[in-house]
């Protein structure tokens, strides 16, 4: 096809590769580029991702709903705001929008300011409607409480009984390390997020991971024993969770939208709850994920299309068919049960490596 | 802190904190406890049949020598009837393997088992230090000549010896380290059997075929049949291998290759001993999730067939090998780097909406032989009157662990056909085995002559004659 070839013209290698007007202020995979083909190139790899939600594809008058949950980092409000674009961009062209966003903050009480971050957030993108609950609701939601009261019964190891009251670290300061800690944080996130979304009535859920962030999990969950849930855990499309999960910045790695978020005018930069960055810390307190995110750190500096590559090959394994016959889900993460418990077991292996672990040292 | 009793007799002091289970126990213990578990891997995969003919994978290292102690010793308890011999392979690698291998010679005279030794020197005529010497060490990646040359070495040792079930000695973190690597480099067809106990290649028919190349078959005097491979100690951990080691006295060489180890695999193995420092247990569970994840492999029966060059590298069933981690690796740093390049190229392509070409690193097939006048008549003469009395059925494998290949092969062969045909006229294809030394091959000619041809093309003449007489 000739038509669609480059035109042998030199390229100017000291301009924006794409529109060759404008000096690059950034290298994007091998290709230098200024910041609005930067820009155009970040919202073009999530929009791609969100073909099944365009116009034509609702009915007027019923759009589709979707949960966004925001952490209020980089990723989710890079997603937030070209998602806004987006849903703009729609209704001027058509007049009405495919989908509407909720945006739910889950405030797991451990980060100062994001309440007040939270406010910003809605008095910027205020087409959205927005709700946030506390993580410890989680702690309530159906069948949790008997799962966990074992815990909750169990003397803290080696901790003074905690001086707060707060359900939620006095269950934590129970497990065995600081991994199965984070282990159970996402957990009952998820669960709090699915309960959410179902209860506000969504098709789907929107998460706002990165392909560096998805390659971290795919390596941590196979450490934790989870390797068979991948596919299903990190593919857009039906989840074990009772509703879909999609991942519309699957093609863009993190350091890409840490870049992007500076372009923003006006910057986002002040609108990101920011992770305090954690002293070199000892092993002891150091999770699987924290060793996951350095790794791929270093290799998205020099390797990014490796980072990619780890995305795309879970997403090329079968994804074990769901719900072929009335099966057994482990009870905390949802997981199918088939042959990846001990017998009678509710929960999963990987679960059960949160609940006992045998305290290291 | 009073001292902790051993967990298991409740009398001796506790010496060992076991990394997978955080048991305590005394050395005694800890020794029978190890041994107890390779038994159960053993038994419940049903590795061996009584008076099985086996040979021990030898290279003189902690694994293979613990490797040899175990089965020794689980074989006169048990009352296996196993028939143990060690093999060894010489890649020819000077202040390395010639000291591993004095080791092994100990090994063998300790356990009183018998020693054979496969050289590359003698099979290929060309010594890892040679091949290092010709391609440089930044080169075309000498792992994989080493990889490939060892596959072959060993099924060929194997065959020599009349055993068709060759144990080796990867443990648990190599096992680890292969899914990680694998799952790094995209290699889908190995993550659905680099977990496998067992490996095995489908056998052919034999291979006199008149037409063994050079100074290869000396040692393979004998038909290639289904050469069974299989890892013992891949519940182990390196840590408890060390430790058994260490309190059985067992005597091993532990230096690693000098040459350069591949990138993937370095990469996986910090991020495996860096999980380990974190949850010990998560050794076990990436080769647990590698199992799992094994099933999810598309067509895990019947290979992928991506249509890349991976049908070219998996002929004779090749098993994701680990051992010093060369089954197929470039050189160190280039190798990630060159991954990172083919995968840039490809999503530009994808990008631009031109088609990738797919080029086959296998231009070399062209079924034209560099006929040269050696005195390799002689031995491929003796080749093929020496196709002895073996049956070459397949052998039966327990179900549950075996990959199975006659299916994939039957596939590749027709995409190795298609993918020839396209970019060279087709070579006389016979099915199943190398056309020069009868080794087992989807392709007319195995990657091992393909690399030899390689390397003698830029060898001087006389250096042929030198290296054939030799031999």
């Amino acid at each position: 096809m000739p038509g669609r070839r480059q035109p042998p013209a030199a390229v100017d290698t000291t301009l924006c590769r794409r529109c060759q007007a404008n000096a690059p202020t950034i290298t994007v995979r091998t290709e230098p580029l200024c910041s609005a083909c930067f820009a155009k190139y970040v919202s073009t790899k999530i929009i791609k991702r969100m073909e099944s939600f365009r116009v034509r594809h609702a009915e007027a008058g019923k759009e589709r709903l979707l949960l966004l949950p925001l952490s209020l980092g980089p990723c989710s409000m890079v997603l937030l705001h070209i998602l806004s674009q987006h849903l703009s961009v729609q209704a001027e062209k058509s007049g009405r929008t495919g989908y509407r966003l909720l945006a739910l903050f889950i405030d797991d009480g451990a980060r100062e300011g994001s309440a007040a971050l939270f406010e910003r957030v809605k008095e910027r993108y205020p087409m959205h409607t927005y709700f946030n609950l506390p993580l410890s609701d989680a702690l309530s939601l159906e069948g949790v409480p008997e799962l966990l009261s074992p815990l909750n019964q169990a003397t803290p190891p080696n901790n003074p009984p905690s001086t707060t009251t707060d359900p939620l670290s006095t269950l934590l300061s129970t497990l065995p390390s600081a991994t199965s800690r984070a282990d159970l944080l996402h957990i009952l996130l998820r669960k709090l997020v699915v309960h959410a979304a179902q209860h506000h009535a969504c098709e789907a859920v929107l998460w706002a991971d990165s392909t560096t962030r998805l390659a971290e999990r795919t390596l941590a969950e196979t450490a934790k024993g989870r390797g068979f849930t991948l596919p299903s855990s990190i593919g857009d499309g039906e989840a074990p969770h009772g509703l879909p999960f999609y991942y519309p910045m699957r093609d863009l790695l993190r350091k890409e939208i840490i870049s992007f978020t500076s372009l923003v005018e006006p910057g986002l930069d002040e609108m990101i709850l920011r992770d305090v960055p954690k002293a070199a810390v000892s092993t002891k307190n150091t999770t699987i994920d924290d060793l996951m995110k350095q790794y791929f750190a270093s290799v998205e500096r020099e390797f990014p299309s490796i980072v990619a590559n780890v995305v795309r090959t879970t997403g090329k394994l079968k994804v074990p068919a769901l719900r072929e016959e009335v099966e057994e889900h482990c009870e905390l993460c949802d997981a199918p049960l088939r042959g990846h418990a001990p017998e009678r077991s509710r929960l999963c292996y990987g679960c059960i490596r949160i609940l006992r672990q045998a305290p290291a040292g | 802190m009073p001292p902790h009793l051993c967990q298991l007799c409740h009398t001796s002091r506790a010496q060992i904190l076991r990394p997978k289970n955080h048991a305590r126990l005394c050395a005694p213990c800890f020794i029978s406890t190890f041994e107890i578990e390779i038994a159960s891997t053993i038994t419940t995969s049903h590795l061996f049949h009584p008076g099985e003919r086996i040979a021990i994978g030898a290279s003189g290292g902690k694994d293979s020598t613990v490797l040899a102690s175990v089965l020794q010793t689980l074989n006169e308890r048990h009352g296996w009837g196993l028939d143990l011999v060690l093999l060894s392979i010489d890649e020819g690698i000077t202040g390395y393997r010639d000291h591993s291998l004095e080791a092994v010679k100990r090994n063998s005279a300790e356990l009183g088992l018998p020693l054979s030794i496969v050289s590359y020197e003698e099979l290929y005529g060309w010594s890892m230090d040679q091949v290092v010497a010709q391609v440089g060490r930044g080169g075309k990646g000498n792992c994989t000549y080493c990889g490939v040359f060892r596959r072959q070495a060993l099924d060929r040792g194997a065959a020599g010896l009349g055993v068709r079930h060759v144990v080796t000695g990867h443990n648990a973190d190599d096992v680890a380290e292969t899914v990680v690597m694998n799952l790094l480099r995209g290699d889908l067809p190995r993550l659905g059997r680099g977990t496998s106990v067992v490996t095995s290649m489908p056998s052919a028919v034999g291979m006199g075929t008149g037409k063994e190349w050079e100074g290869k078959g000396r040692v393979g005097e004998v038909a290639c049949t289904s050469v069974k491979r299989s890892k013992p100690l891949m519940w182990a951990y390196e840590k408890e291998i060390v430790l058994y080691a260490h309190h059985k006295k067992l005597d091993y060489f532990s230096t690693e290759c000098i040459y350069s180890p591949e990138a993937f695999r370095g990469s996986a193995r910090t991020l495996i001993k860096n999980l380990e420092r974190i949850r010990p247990e998560s050794i076990m569970d990436v080769v647990r999730s590698g199992i799992d994840m094994a099933k999810l492999v598309p067509n895990a029966e019947g290979g992928p067939g991506s249509g890349k060059p991976e049908a070219v590298q998996r002929d004779a069933g090749e098993d994701a090998e680990g051992g010093c981690g060369g089954s197929n690796g470039e050189d160190a740093g280039g190798e990630m780097a060159q991954m990172e390049r083919k995968l840039q190229q490809d999503e530009q392509a994808e990008e631009d909406g031109t088609e990738t070409e797919i080029k086959i690193p296998t231009k070399a097939v062209n079924g034209q032989r560099h006929d040269r006048d050696t005195q390799t008549s002689a031995t491929a003469a003796a080749l093929t009157s020496n196709v002895n009395g073996q049956d070459h059925d397949r052998h039966t494998h327990p179900p549950s662990n075996t990959t199975t290949t006659v299916p994939i092969r039957t596939k590749q062969e027709k995409k190795s056909n298609r993918k020839a045909t396209r970019d060279t006229p087709p070579p006389k294809q016979r099915l199943g085995q190398c056309e020069r030394c009868g080794y087992l091959s989807s392709q007319a000619v195995c990657k091992a002559c393909m690399l030899l041809e390689g390397l003698n093309k830029a060898r001087p003449r006389t250096g042929i004659e030198v290296g054939g007489a030799g031999g």
